[in-house]
């Protein structure tokens, strides 16, 4: 049986391997490559510090582990071999338990896995020929339990996952992880070097107690001839594999017989005591900016986006200052707004086809494009403004000033306005799965240079004229250039998005539909 | 041109209406007159182009050809004029689907214009009479496929248009609410409001309306009068005949229950 489910997830996997996502897929096999052979090298390097090898290759096991239990929760609950399918045949648990378990096997994850968990083969050989040995059964075991893990992992968080409010956990957590790797630069090799250097103990006893530590230790045991903790090691995995696939029979067949049926969005009971006491005018402006108030704080893409786009500010100027480079801690809030901006550079298309509901209402045009632009303004501006003021307080950089007074206002105010334009001129629909469309990813990075140049530019030629000629009037000048420089671009921008949404909405609700 | 209230203007009229995509021609030069005051069913095959001649009809989709008038205003040159007559329910359309149902009615009155006394009062109505006040906190993405047709419904309803343009207003909404809104269409009609529906349930159409318009393939093939389009047959066999089309499931699966 195990068979025939490998064949029908090979056959779902070939449908789903065309074109772009064949590209894709490419590209991270590639990734994972680059990321499997540098492990294994960690595991070939000498280190200075005795027992830094170990503690390298336990934190780098630790990473492929987490890898295997993660990622499928990441993606969704298995998405070729959905447990839904089986729900209905008439098949014991405990042999459908033991075909899926086998079927699980058949998963090229393994190859990348393989190269990189004999990183502890590679960590053995530097002491000999009997740790090298104990490496391999090490490696062995390990990949039994990333499998095994991974496969029971999905039955205990699949109801979870599939749910929706799991989904939306599952969205933050995957931005939340992508946004952490793309800082990683900048912590690696401060972990790196707190576990070379013998610095941080606690560091490494912390990788190598996880199971995912063990089979480098058995293997740094071995090498000390400390056979005791070598079989203690091995043992130990022995152990917790056994327990995993005792417990996954039972899991299984809870998770075949429950609902995926997760808990709901509760919006706040206040709602209807609000409606009635309201702060917002009773004009169909107000409308638009209740209603985008609430999306803001009850969307999950917004929260993420707005997430990300603080994370990245505040960390990317947080993390060179820990090292005592505070030159980039005032641009933090600039930083905020800027990824703030790029990321709702979709207002339209981002509604999808909620849109019908502008489009019956009889002249909304003009309250909807400025109720959209308020909303995000109330929502950025202050936030960043606040970043802004305070990190360039703490940096005690105060030649900076003049630079970040006239960028951060400016840009607030100019970006609104731009973004309600650019919702109308670009309108990129939900992909078919309801995440975003790669136009709309791309549209984002382009963004990312093109917001900042078109809104910054008269500030920023003060400012470098100022630098030139050290002059701090002429860099001072620059706050109220961009301001009035921003202001225009605002009004401007508002009128013309108005327009074009009087004038073509029904174009523009075709393209958001799609 | 002020809206006609008492002279004979139908409440929907379509002339040489037209939409092509591609190579397709979904709505061929549709010509379509809904009187006022009628209860008027719209029935066709699956991707007859009953949708894309509503959508039409409301705003949502530009024509290539032809025009829509909703009591003499055209939809297309006078936009603003024509919609505020209008009660729409599209069919599959999503909502702002993080408010909860009353935010949704509040939001969709505000932005009419309506007094937020008005629009309050009226959501209690529609929240209650169409059993979704149990749901106050419920945000629309937690709502059944049944209740999201009522919440759409009541959008259309809030501002008391003339008339109603809806899409499958039926689908998927369990007896009792559906018992519930033909109430509520027959007594909007019979008060002086007319109302266009689309529909597969023929049994449905033939209870409710007292016209009907027979599409498929983009075209008219038969409309007017309940009795005269039916004749002497019952709906569904009258449409199967003007449709032309051949219904199936006796040949093969000769294993099936044997």
């Amino acid at each position: 049986m195990a068979r025939i489910l490998i064949e029908m997830r090979a056959a779902i996997m070939r449908r789903s391997a065309s074109g772009k996502r064949a590209i894709g897929g490419l590209v991270l096999a590639l990734i994972v490559t680059a990321l499997a052979v540098s492990t294994l090298l960690a595991g070939l390097v000498h280190y200075h510090y005795r027992g830094a090898g170990a503690a390298v290759v336990a934190t780098l096991s630790f990473g492929w582990l987490v890898g295997w239990v993660s990622g499928p929760l990441l993606i969704g609950d298995d998405s070729t071999l959905r447990m839904d399918y089986f729900k209905l045949l008439p098949i014991p648990p405990r042999k459908l338990a033991r075909a899926m378990l086998g079927a699980a096997f058949a998963n090229v994850s393994l190859v990348f896995s393989l190269i990189a968990f004999s990183a502890v083969i590679a960590l053995g050989a530097q002491s000999g020929a009997a740790a090298a040995l104990i490496g391999v059964v090490a490696v062995l075991l390990e990949l039994v339990l990333a499998v095994v893990a991974s496969t029971v992992a999905i039955a205990v968080f699949g109801p979870v996952i599939s749910s929706r409010r799991g989904r939306d956990f599952g969205t933050v957590l995957v931005a939340l992880v992508i946004t952490l790797l793309s800082l990683a630069s900048g912590l690696v090799p401060l972990v790196a070097k707190r576990l070379t250097d013998g610095h941080s103990p606690a560091l490494s006893d912390v990788v190598e107690i996880l199971p995912s530590g063990w089979g480098a230790v058995a293997v740094d045991a071995a090498g000390r001839s400390d056979w005791g903790l070598t079989v203690r090691s091995l043992s130990g995995l022995v152990i917790l594999i056994a327990v995993l696939v005792l417990i996954w029979p039972p899991l299984l067949a809870r998770r075949l017989t429950m609902s995926a049926r997760g808990g709901r969005t509760r919006a706040r009971r206040a709602a209807g005591h609000a409606a009635r006491n309201p702060i917002l005018p009773s004009t169909p402006f107000g409308a638009v900016l209740g209603k985008e108030l609430r999306l803001y704080s009850r969307s999950v893409l917004r929260s993420v986006m707005l997430m990300i786009a603080f994370l990245v500010g505040v960390m990317v100027a947080v993390i060179p200052a820990l090292t005592g480079k505070d030159m980039v801690l005032p641009w933090g809030g600039l930083l905020f707004t800027v990824i703030a901006a790029a990321c709702f550079t979709n207002f339209y298309g981002d509604d999808g086809t909620a849109l019908w509901l502008t489009l019956v209402v009889p002249g909304a045009a003009r309250a909807d494009v400025r109720g959209r632009i308020w909303a995000w303004f109330l929502v950025v501006g202050p936030a960043g403004l606040l970043l802004t003021v305070v990190l360039t307080a703490v940096s005690g950089q105060t030649w900076a000033w003049p630079w970040v007074l006239a960028g951060e206002p400016a840009m607030v105010i100019g970006c609104a306005g731009l973004l309600a334009l650019l919702g109308v001129l670009s309108v990129n629909g939900p992909a078919p799965d309801g995440g975003p469309a790669p136009m709309r990813v791309l549209k984002v990075h382009i963004a990312l240079i093109a917001l900042p140049v078109i809104v910054l530019f008269p500030a920023a030629a003060l400012l470098l004229a100022g630098q030139a000629g050290h002059s701090t009037p002429l860099k001072w000048l620059a706050v109220p250039a961009g301001l009035a420089w921003a202001a225009l671009l605002c009004w401007w921008s508002a009128r013309a998005a108005e327009r074009r949404l009087t004038t073509h909405a029904p174009e523009i609700f075709a393209k958001a539909r799609v | 041109m002020p809206v006609d209230n008492t002279g004979d203007t139908p409440a929907m009229e379509f002339a040489g209406l037209f939409k092509q995509f591609g190579d397709t021609i979904a709505v061929d030069h549709i010509d379509l007159c809904v009187p006022r005051g009628s209860f008027f069913g719209l029935v066709g095959p699956n991707g007859a182009g009953k949708t894309t001649s509503l959508s039409m009809a409301v705003g949502l989709l530009r024509p290539d050809g032809g025009t829509v008038r909703i009591f003499g205003q055209d939809v297309w040159a006078d936009p603003v004029a024509a919609k505020a007559l209008i009660g729409v329910l599209p069919d599959g359309m999503a909502l702002p689907d993080r408010l909860t149902g009353r935010e949704v009615l509040l939001y969709l009155g505000l932005l009419r214009g309506m007094p937020r006394e008005v629009v309050t009062e009226r959501s209690d109505e529609l929240l209650r009479v169409l059993e979704l006040d149990h749901a106050e906190s419920t945000a629309v993405v937690d709502y059944s496929t049944g209740m999201r047709k009522k919440i759409t419904l009541a959008t259309a309803l809030l501002h008391n248009p003339r008339l109603l343009l809806l899409d499958e207003p039926f689908e998927a909404v369990d007896p009792v609410s559906a018992a519930t809104i033909r109430t509520i269409l027959q007594r909007f009609v019979a008060s002086g409001g007319s109302v266009v529906f689309s529909s597969h349930v023929m049994a449905l159409v033939e209870r409710l309306c007292d016209q009907v318009a027979v599409i498929a393939k983009g075209k008219v093939l038969a409309s007017g009068p309940l009795a005269e389009v039916r004749g002497e047959q019952s709906l569904e066999d009258a449409f199967v005949h003007i449709v032309g089309a051949r219904t199936g499931g006796t040949e093969g699966l000769a294993w099936l229950a044997s």
